[in-house]
């Protein structure tokens, strides 16, 4: 192993743009929090806003055609690793917009709190784009301590705190399984590097300790992912975290994982796949079924909400599991158009629970959006759009994401796995509509606290942005995105497939 | 003309869709009725575009439009016209005007949102009866779920949550075992030819293993007979009735459980022959179950609109017979059969929908559907009396109607398929005619003994404006057949001699090259 001296040219800068504005972003803000002369809310806001909005520039602008490693590896510049930071960086400032309008935004908008906040958004843009185990450990770990401390601090409450130490002490573990799991690979082949590690791994196939490697770090990864059975963690803390956060945890959690799961089991272990399928199989499966049950019986619709992400973790997990069977990057592709659609449908689900919530009430039940067509029916007709898209109805992207996904997991003969989804995906109806039912369908109850919705351009606006994203990606633009999406998971399905000459897949 | 030609059934489907944005649009109920109306009636003088100018000599697809909407894995934008389903689009443009008739001066609540949606449902219709591309038919087969979804949640009865939410998850349960079968048959058809593509017109080429077969055939079938509803899958169906506003059940009645008997003959029957004739047996059996048993129901109910749910039930089955009548050792089906499937399609569209229209009409007035609490409205309402007797009659299949053109095709083509399904059939027409005259009697006849009934008012105009073309249409189906047999004959015969290899041609050329498997391939990796 040879330590060069990284060769810091304007390039090398230009790439790393993302992060190093998110970073100096998150010096400021923490100067900030120890100012009051700096620390008003407006400043604060502009910071935050200013330093994500340079980084989103960036990773937009500069996107080198071919995959440069920076570092040995510890920072990648290509397309999926762009894809990733861009659909990140959005998400983040969707939230931060969202934030800002919402009863919270006092709170959330002080020095600490932002920069612990862009600092949860740094591990996660260096996460996606490193290809080092290390590198990306640590990318991993500062997005998750930073999300342990805000699910508890940005709005204390007993319930809160909850939430945030049962996060902490099993995302902690995960963690130590994660790391655990590399430092197997790392001792059976010798190499920290994932490209390293997929030119070893086809040697090693029957290496214990390689199994054991994929195994615990499939563990560590479903954890974040909340796949069952790694998924107990999810509820409370969905529930718990104010909605924001809950928006993007839900959101940007996944997009890093899947991206690192993309390079994990398509790239650098897509010849091992016989170690991991099974087990991804199996995750998938009880994540399907699971989470679709679970979430007939909830009331609170952070936490429906939480067990509808399991089970689409599971659909997800569908589409992982085909990257096994050789048909090049269009599983991977697949898992990334409904990645995208995830994201929209998500934030627009969480943005409307975030634009009726209010300082009393931030935990939304069924009897509190009981009637919500009459009294506010641009709210309830949102809600309508995402709930009938979550449930894959076209002509939403729900339903495209969705056939991508059962056409990937065909196209390798996972016939299991599809019938399942199709259970999974008839029981999820069942709750969606029950969320309809009650907006449209029944008359208002009287609760405890009124809603009151905000009344903000700014959550209207990306809401409505939602619900026309939200179409149009189910109607008119498949295609592009498709085949941006093919083109951005190019990069992690071409080398492992030529190099591995396992032969037939059977399953 | 050419622009037309080329471009009506892209019109004719999405018409129903603007008007629908113009009535949310719309400021006043005033004019978002006045739109919708509009809109409703230019989509249907669309539709006799395409009668008329539809070619009845060729088995082709005419009126073709192809464009690109995922090539990366080859699916398309493909709208076409034949025999098959050309008596159903214009059965369904015809029905929506007469519909929005019928909700005209109710002043409900929500009027507005209720005439987008129904507008929005029609384009759902329309479109998934002219789609030649699996999976832009999905799109609009479940997307057409929505509206229906909505229309009886929010306007229906009182058990309308329960029955609206058993109606769309049933539906969307079978389809996407659909969907699922879809992909395997997509997968199948690259192995074979090497192309991915979601065309129609190609898939019929491809010969499934017939295990596969049996499975592809098992969850097609299986996701329209939820749909037609064929026994054991109907309970959703007198739920949905029951609750579902007049207008509902109508347009249900007329369109949506034929797109269940539309779609088998579209898509499992040619797209699996082999296994369509294994199957054959368990379906007409289940549709001869179906006849007896919704006959049998139908004659025990109290409530006049679960009565003409479940006779629903019972003439569905026939269509269903005839859809499936194998002969000539399972190398054809029985044009006959085939011809009455299509033919009772529409009569019981007429019919039916004419008989929830007049409950519609009764249950307005006196806000009860139950048999009991009439009696004796021919003496008050002469005219309903005689609407009401037409759509019987039709419903019966008395000669001189068009049920009677349909049944008695059908019933020939099961006898000469399978004489036992036929003769247990034949069964169900006469039951047909003793609980339809035991309404009729009910309704009609017998002393006028209810105080609330004596000051009942005969049909208003606008009732008159929709029943009556109904009631005209019934008649002239009855006697002119040929009317409607001629246009549709080339396409039911191409499919009844060639169902084991069934090819439909359009007339069109495919305008953009397909992508192969390996360029498929290339761009993935």
């Amino acid at each position: 192993m040879n330590f060069n001296i990284p060769a810091l040219t304007p390039e090398f800068y230009l790439t790393t743009l993302p992060v190093l504005s998110l970073c100096v972003g998150a010096l400021i803000a923490m100067l900030q929090g120890v100012s009051r002369r700096l620390g008003g809310e407006n400043a604060v806001f502009a910071v935050v806003v200013l330093s994500l909005a340079v980084s989103l520039a960036a990773a937009v602008i500069y996107s080198p055609a071919v995959e440069t490693s920076y570092l040995n590896g510890g920072y990648l510049a290509g397309v999926l690793a762009r894809f990733g930071q861009t659909l990140i960086l959005i998400i983040a400032l969707t939230v931060v917009l969202l934030f800002r309008s919402t009863f919270l935004h006092d709170r959330f908008l002080r020095g600490e709190i932002t920069a612990l906040y862009l600092m949860i958004v740094t591990g996660m843009l260096v996460t996606v784009a490193s290809e080092d185990l290390v590198t990306l450990f640590v990318g991993l770990e500062l997005s998750s301590i930073g999300l342990y401390a805000l699910v508890g601090y940005l709005n204390p409450s007993r319930r809160s705190q909850e939430g945030a130490i049962k996060y902490f002490v099993l995302g902690s573990f995960a963690a130590a399984l994660l790391l655990f799991g590399f430092a197997l690979l790392y001792v059976a082949t010798g190499s920290l590097r994932l490209s390293e590690i997929s030119q070893a791994a086809p040697k090693l196939l029957d290496h214990n300790w390689v199994r054991l490697g994929v195994v615990f770090s499939l563990v560590g990864l479903s954890f974040k992912l909340a796949l069952a059975p790694f998924h107990l963690w999810a509820p409370d803390t969905y529930e718990a975290a104010p909605t924001g956060l809950t928006a993007l945890m839900a959101t940007t959690v996944k997009a890093m994982i899947l991206v690192l799961v993309a390079r994990f089991f398509a790239g650098s272990l897509a010849s091992v796949y016989h170690v991991w399928l099974p087990a991804l199989m199996f995750a998938a499966t009880v994540s399907m079924i699971l989470g679709n049950i679970m979430a007939l019986v909830q009331t609170s619709l952070k936490r429906m909400l939480a067990y509808s992400s399991i089970a689409h973790s599971g659909y997800m997990a569908i589409a992982i599991c085909a990257i096994g069977g050789g048909t090049g990057s269009f599983p991977i592709a697949a898992v990334l158009y409904y990645l995208i659609g995830y994201t929209i449908i998500s934030l627009g689900a969480f943005g409307v629970l975030m634009w009726l919530e209010n300082q009393e009430n931030d935990n939304l039940i069924l009897d509190d959006i009981t009637g919500l067509a009459k009294k506010h029916p641009w709210a309830a007709l949102a809600m309508a759009v995402f709930m009938f898209s979550f449930a894959g109805m076209p002509p939403t992207v729900g339903f495209i994401g969705k056939f991508f996904v059962f056409n990937a997991a065909i196209t390798n003969q996972l016939y299991g796995l599809v019938i399942i989804g199709v259970i999974g995906s008839s029981i999820s109806l069942f709750y969606y509509l029950r969320v309809i039912v009650r907006m449209y369908m029944v008359e208002p109850v009287k609760v405890a606290v009124p809603l009151a919705p905000l009344r903000s351009l700014v959550v209207t606006g990306i809401l409505a942005v939602a619900v026309l994203a939200n179409l149009a990606l189910g109607t008119l633009f498949p295609e592009t995105t498709m085949k941006w999406m093919v083109n951005t998971s190019k990069e992690v399905a071409a080398s492992p497939l030529k190099t591995s000459a396992t032969g037939n897949i059977s399953h | 003309m050419d622009f037309l030609n080329s471009h009506i059934l892209s019109i004719t489907t999405f018409l129903p869709l603007l008007t629908a944005l113009a009535v949310i649009l719309s400021p006043s109920l005033g004019t978002a009725r006045w739109v919708s109306l509009g809109g409703a009636l230019v989509t249907f003088l669309a539709s006799l575009h395409i009668w008329f100018y539809f070619d009845a000599q060729t088995p082709g697809l005419q009126f073709t439009e192809i464009h690109d909407w995922i090539p990366t894995f080859g699916i398309r934008y493909i709208m076409g016209v034949d025999g098959l389903n050309l008596l159903l689009i214009v059965l369904t443009t015809f029905l929506t005007p007469l519909i929005l008739l019928s909700v005209w001066n109710i002043d409900e609540k929500k009027q507005k949102a209720f005439l987008a949606l129904f507008m929005t449902l029609e384009c759902g219709m329309l479109g998934s009866l002219v789609a030649f591309d699996l999976v832009f038919f999905y799109v609009f087969w479940e997307a057409m779920l929505i509206p229906m979804y909505f229309i009886i949640g929010i306007w229906g009865g009182k058990n309308r949550v329960y029955a609206t939410t058993k109606f769309i998850i049933y539906t969307f349960f079978g389809s996407l075992l659909m969907l699922a079968a879809m992909i395997v048959l997509y997968v199948l058809h690259f192995q074979q030819s090497g192309v991915y593509t979601t065309n129609l017109l190609d898939l019929y080429g491809t010969t499934a293993p017939y295990n596969t077969q049996l499975w592809l055939f098992a969850a097609f079938a299986l996701a329209f007979a939820i749909k037609v509803p064929m026994f054991p899958f109907h309970t959703w169906l007198p739920d949905a009735h029951t609750e579902a506003p007049t207008s509902g059940s109508v347009i249900l009645a007329g369109v949506l459980l034929k797109l269940g008997t539309y779609g088998l003959l579209r898509f499992a029957i040619p797209l699996f022959p082999q296994a369509t004739a294994t199957f054959a047996p368990l379906i007409v059996a289940l549709g001869v179950i179906g006849i007896i048993y919704g006959a049998l129901n139908a004659w025990m109910q109290k409530d006049a609109k679960k009565m003409v749910a479940y006779s629903s039930v019972s003439h569905l089955g026939f269509v269903v017979i005839g859809s499936i009548a194998v002969v000539s050792g399972g190398a054809a089906l029985s044009a006959e059969a085939l011809t009455g499937a299509v033919y009772q399609q529409i009569n019981h569209g007429i019919s039916t929908g004419s008989l929830f229209f007049l409950v519609g009409v009764i249950y307005d007035r006196r806000h009860t559907r139950l048999l009991a609490d009439f009696g004796g409205l021919a003496k008050v309402m002469p005219w309903f009396a005689i609407m009401l007797i037409v759509a019987t009659l039709s419903s019966v299949g008395l000669p001189g109607t068009g049920g009677f053109v349909g049944e008695f095709l059908i019933l020939l083509g099961t006898f000469m398929s399978n004489p036992l399904a036929g003769a247990t059939a034949s069964l169900g027409v006469l039951l047909g005619a003793v609980y339809m005259l035991t309404l009729c009697r009910k309704i009609l006849f017998g002393p006028l003994d209810n105080e609330e009934n004596k000051k009942l008012k005969d049909l208003t105009p606008r009732e008159f404006a929709y029943l009556t073309p109904l009631a005209v249409l019934a008649v002239v189906m009855g006697v002119f057949p040929n009317l409607f047999l001629d246009k549709v004959k080339p396409s039911i015969e191409n499919l009844a001699n060639n169902f084991r290899n069934y090819r439909i041609v359009a007339e069109a050329p495919i305008a953009t090259p397909y992508l192969l498997g390996e360029e498929h391939k290339e761009m993935g990796r």
